[in-house]
């Protein structure tokens, strides 16, 4: 639909040897959404720090709006970054940090102060110009520093965790600002994070990452809902990953029991990963399940139970439900066929850590 | 009870207080207070004055070495401040094992002995033909500085974010323009903390200074030293109490600037109260703009004074003269300069021994040089001097062939010096105290030995003053290395001792000034200056000198050209000049020292000529002698019975 707005061809990278980026190909859409994810040290940063110039990429291209920018400094590019620990000016006053770059740009005196009153309405801290930043809290900083960076008009905002510092209920909060101002402004958003809600929260795309490489890239729906590999079924919320046998198109067989599925093209017993999300178990009466087993684990958890159901062979199985079953009881688990998920087992440690690549 | 001990620890806890300070400050309190006391004397309270103050900003000497010292302690200052900024900031970035391997590096300067590093540098400079000067202390200023700046930037620029600079490169902002607007205001303090204390450190130092500078350059510290050998001048005192305040405003100003920003800060932070409005700090604002002025003022002023020094006075012709501390009238120099339009370059030395390796080394090429006679023969036996060109010295006529004929017991043949200043050593003693004691008035040394005088002879601290009193009094050669004489010698001082108050050098004068001993050995350089001083304080008592029957040492400083000199025609028209007789009484005047210059003795007054303590009757002089050097064998022989007798 949108031309992509900058593409990144063939990136690799390594510091002191260590390989952190192997050949990276992503491509961001104009006014989209877009959220690297994944633990640390897999490569988000270092990929969006490429992208704001701080980093040159020992090979590839980073193409912006159809132009090569691998090589331009961070100051000529059309675009900014909100950094992790904000990053404030503290010897200057917040409206000296907002007109930093409009100064250095050389913008008249009005055309500046409109833009200060505008970006801090926006981030709604009208008012603020002339108070010092040691005395925002760190959720205003946080806002601050968003102010200084859109004032510049960038087509591309970066942010690198910017919402790690705060506590919870803030960072809720925020998230949902920088929703509001994505829509209202139509900057395309990169955004890194390792926290799985926040991307799945506000993204448009989810790009999941490890150990250098993309495991897959998707709506957080698709993310969620078809992990294409356990690595990113077991980062993205939480997951019952067990082996199972592809009998046949359409079945598998988990600890011995046989459940229907949709999947197909997995020819016939083949060895799999299959994923079950907790919310998605059915807990029954035990002669209706199609595994029994016994609760071994409960916790309430305000909106649902949290359950541990151990079978006859050994596995927890992890349940979120809304019913309750106590303690000592005999279940059966149901599943159905669209809430299970097959995926290919890795031939290796390595093939699993290489995963999708589009 | 318990209130009585309390008490008790309360009160030493004031009284180790009370002590510290007296301890620490009760020194300094004394020299300010005596740079305002209209006496000489260290002990006399001669009321108040402003006029060592005055003199002290007259003196173009002082001047001279003051502008050096702030020109040299700002350079030095700003240069290592760029440097060790620059460097810290390389530093920082480096990774941990390479930081610490660096701060090592970077520390140990700084717990160097500042003797071996003064030493080092002026090593190096000579090794590769730097000649010593201006631009050696300001190198050598730069080098010891750099440490103390980075020792000061570095713990900033920990505290700052790395990602302030790279935002300010986010936002549009070149390297150099993130630098300036971003890192550096918050390093500010770093900085600004580290220029005060290189500052302070230049202004401070003299061991480096005094290794590395050369010729004609004086800082306030080297030429302090320099004066120290006729006693500390009282202009000298307020000198000392300007640079003592000047140094305490400078750490005030580093300590209390930043700190008051920072307690702002934090009280605002715990009081938790969020202030509307940003505050500035005027106080940090104001500091910061006042030491920018100045800055760019002292620039100015510093590169246009030296540009007019360079232009105005470029002449052709110059002359490196080498001379004591305080023994020249200033305005001869000048004189000199008008009369013969060449540029004298006039540097002072505190002791023969501090001279020598100076001019044995060639680190300086002096052209003239005034050592003593002991020296003179040392300096001739080793090829350091040229031979004089008497033509060019026609007013040698002047001086009395007395001296000449003294000469040749450490210039044989004449050829190598020209007399100065000449002096006895003698007996001083006081008139009152002497009747008091119903002692005779000493003629000869023996009557040191006099049971009538114990416990009111000083005697001089130093090994050959010492023993020339005793071998004089059996009628040997005060230079004498004979083992026999020397140890019967050793034997009557050791018998002498327990007449004896203190052996002493300098304190004589006030010791006897105050009236707190009899009589005392002394110098006769110091007599003018004894006598004039119990005048203005009008003293019940008068300090007599004698000259010993038995004769004594007669000491003689003369100039001389060392074999290196560049312009030895100039400093042959300087020996020249200086043999003037207008010129030498000029001098005399001045030094108050002994001139050998006939035509100078016929201009004076009358009662300096006929003045027998200054001028004592030259027939008399037939059985002294002037000190040798008597080379390291005997020397030895001096100091180990010296120290037997000082040891028992």
């Amino acid at each position: 639909m949108n031309q992509p707005l900058i593409d990144l061809v063939n990136i690799s990278k390594s510091f002191d040897g260590e390989l952190v980026l192997d050949d990276l190909n992503l491509s961001v859409k104009e006014n989209s959404f877009v959220t690297l994810l994944g633990p640390s040290g897999c490569g988000k940063t270092t990929t969006l720090r490429i992208i704001g110039g701080f980093i040159t990429p020992d090979q590839g291209k980073v193409i912006f709006n159809g132009e090569d920018i691998t090589r331009m400094p961070p100051n000529k590019r059309q675009l900014n970054t909100v950094f992790q620990k904000y990053a404030l000016f503290t010897h200057m006053s917040i409206a000296e940090n907002i007109a930093f770059g409009l100064k250095i740009k050389g913008k008249s005196k009005d055309y500046i102060n409109d833009k200060i009153k505008y970006a801090l309405k926006l981030v709604n801290l009208d008012g603020y110009e002339n108070r010092s930043v040691d005395s925002l809290s760190g959720g205003q900083q946080q806002r601050i520093a968003i102010a200084r960076a859109i004032v510049n008009e960038p087509k591309l905002l970066l942010l690198d965790e910017p919402l790690g510092a705060l506590d919870l209920k803030l960072r809720q909060d925020m998230q949902y600002e920088l929703i509001r101002l994505k829509n209202e402004l139509g900057i395309t958003f990169v955004y890194v994070t390792h926290d799985q809600e926040e991307a799945l929260t506000m993204s448009d795309t989810i790009v999941v990452m490890n150990q250098g490489y993309i495991q897959q890239m998707g709506t957080p729906e698709q993310i969620y809902n078809e992990p294409e590999n356990a690595f990113v079924a077991d980062f993205i919320g939480e997951s019952n990953i067990v082996n199972g046998i592809m009998l046949r198109d359409e079945l598998v067989e988990i600890f011995g029991a046989k459940f229907a599925c949709v999947d197909k093209g997995f020819g016939t017993n083949t060895p799999v990963d299959v994923v079950i999300r907790p919310e998605d178990i059915d807990l029954v009466e035990p002669e209706q399940g199609t595994l029994q087993g016994v609760v071994t684990h409960l916790i309430f958890k305000g909106v649902h139970y949290e359950m541990e159901v151990t079978t006859p062979d050994g596995y927890e199985w992890l349940v979120h439900s809304t019913d309750m079953f106590p303690v000592g009881r005999k279940v059966g688990i149901h599943v159905d066929p669209f809430d299970i998920q097959i995926m290919n087992k890795p031939a290796s440690e390595d093939e699993e850590a290489v995963g999708v690549n589009e | 009870m318990s209130m009585a001990h309390a008490k008790l620890k309360r009160f030493f806890q004031d009284f180790y207080l009370v002590l510290v300070l007296i301890f620490l400050y009760a020194p300094i309190v004394v020299m300010m207070v005596l740079s305002f006391n209209s006496s000489k004397s260290r002990s006399q309270w001669g009321g108040f004055t402003f006029q060592w103050y005055q003199q002290m900003f007259e003196s173009t000497a002082i001047m001279e070495a003051l502008y050096n010292t702030l020109l040299i302690a700002f350079l030095s200052a700003l240069i290592a401040t760029i440097l060790g900024t620059a460097a810290a900031i390389g530093i920082n970035s480096m990774k941990k094992l390479p930081k610490t391997i660096f701060m090592g590096i970077n520390n140990i300067p700084m717990l160097n002995s500042e003797i071996v590093t003064g030493i080092s540098l002026m090593l190096m400079f000579i090794a590769f033909g730097v000649s010593l000067g201006f631009k050696t202390i300001l190198l050598a200023h730069i080098t010891f500085n750099v440490p103390y700046v980075m020792m000061n930037v570095l713990p900033k620029l920990k505290q700052t974010s790395k990602y302030t600079y790279e935002a300010a490169m986010d936002l549009g902002a070149g390297p150099i323009q993130a630098f300036f607007k971003v890192v550096f205001p918050d390093i500010m303090p770093g900085v600004l903390s580290g220029f005060l204390m290189a500052f302070t450190m230049s202004l401070d130092d003299f061991i480096i200074t005094h290794f590395t500078r050369g010729a004609g350059i004086n800082t306030l510290s080297t030429l302090i030293y320099s004066e120290v050998r006729r006693g500390i001048k009282p202009s000298m005192y307020a000198l000392s109490t300007v640079i003592f305040v000047t140094v305490l405003l400078l750490l005030l100003i580093t300590n209390f600037a930043p700190n008051r920003s920072t307690v702002k800060n934090a009280q605002a932070a715990a009081a938790g109260v969020m202030p509307g409005e940003k505050k500035p700090n005027r106080f940090g604002e104001f500091v910061q703009k006042g030491i920018l002025i100045a800055t760019s003022f002292f620039i100015i002023v510093g590169v246009c004074y030296t540009t007019y020094r360079h232009i105005a006075v470029k002449h052709s012709d110059e002359l490196y003269v080498y001379n004591w501390g305080e023994y020249i009238d200033e305005s001869v120099i000048e004189q000199f300069e008008e009369e013969t339009g060449i540029k004298v370059t006039y540097d002072m030395f505190e002791t023969n021994e501090e001279m020598y390796p100076i001019i044995e080394a060639g680190a300086v090429q002096y052209d003239v040089v005034c050592p003593s006679d002991y020296m003179i023969q040392k300096m001739a036996e080793n090829d350091l001097l040229a031979e004089l060109n008497f033509e060019n010295i026609p007013n040698l006529e002047y001086i009395d062939p007395v001296y000449m004929e003294k000469s040749q017991s450490f210039d044989p043949q004449n050829k190598y010096s020209v007399p100065y200043t000449w002096g006895t050593v003698g007996i001083l003693y006081n008139t009152k105290r002497l009747e008091e004691l119903g002692a005779p008035v000493p003629t000869k040394w023996s009557d040191l030995w006099d049971e009538r005088y114990r416990g009111e002879i000083l005697m001089q601290d130093s090994v050959r003053d010492a023993f020339m009193v005793a071998l004089k009094m059996k009628g040997y050669s005060l230079n004498s290395t004979d083992p026999a004489q020397l140890e019967e010698a050793k034997d009557l001082l050791l018998a002498q001792k327990p007449l004896v108050q203190a052996y002493v050098v300098d304190q004589v004068r006030d010791k006897m000034l105050n009236g707190e001993a009899a009589i005392g050995v002394i110098y006769s350089g110091e007599l003018l200056y004894l006598q004039e001083e119990a005048e203005s304080l009008g003293l019940d008592y008068e300090l007599n000198y004698v000259m010993p029957e038995e004769g004594t040492n007669i000491w003689i400083d003369s100039w001389v050209i060392p074999y290196n000199a560049r312009n030895k025609e100039n400093a042959e028209k300087w020996i020249n000049f200086l043999c003037r007789p207008d010129i030498a009484l000029k001098n005399f005047e001045y030094i108050t020292y002994a001139t050998p210059n006939t035509g100078a003795l016929e201009l004076m007054d009358e009662e300096y000529r006929e003045n027998t303590s200054v001028f004592p009757d030259t027939s008399k002089l037939t059985n002294s002698e002037v000190f040798q050097y008597l080379g390291t064998e005997a020397d030895d022989l001096y100091n180990r019975l010296w120290k037997q007798i000082k040891s028992q």
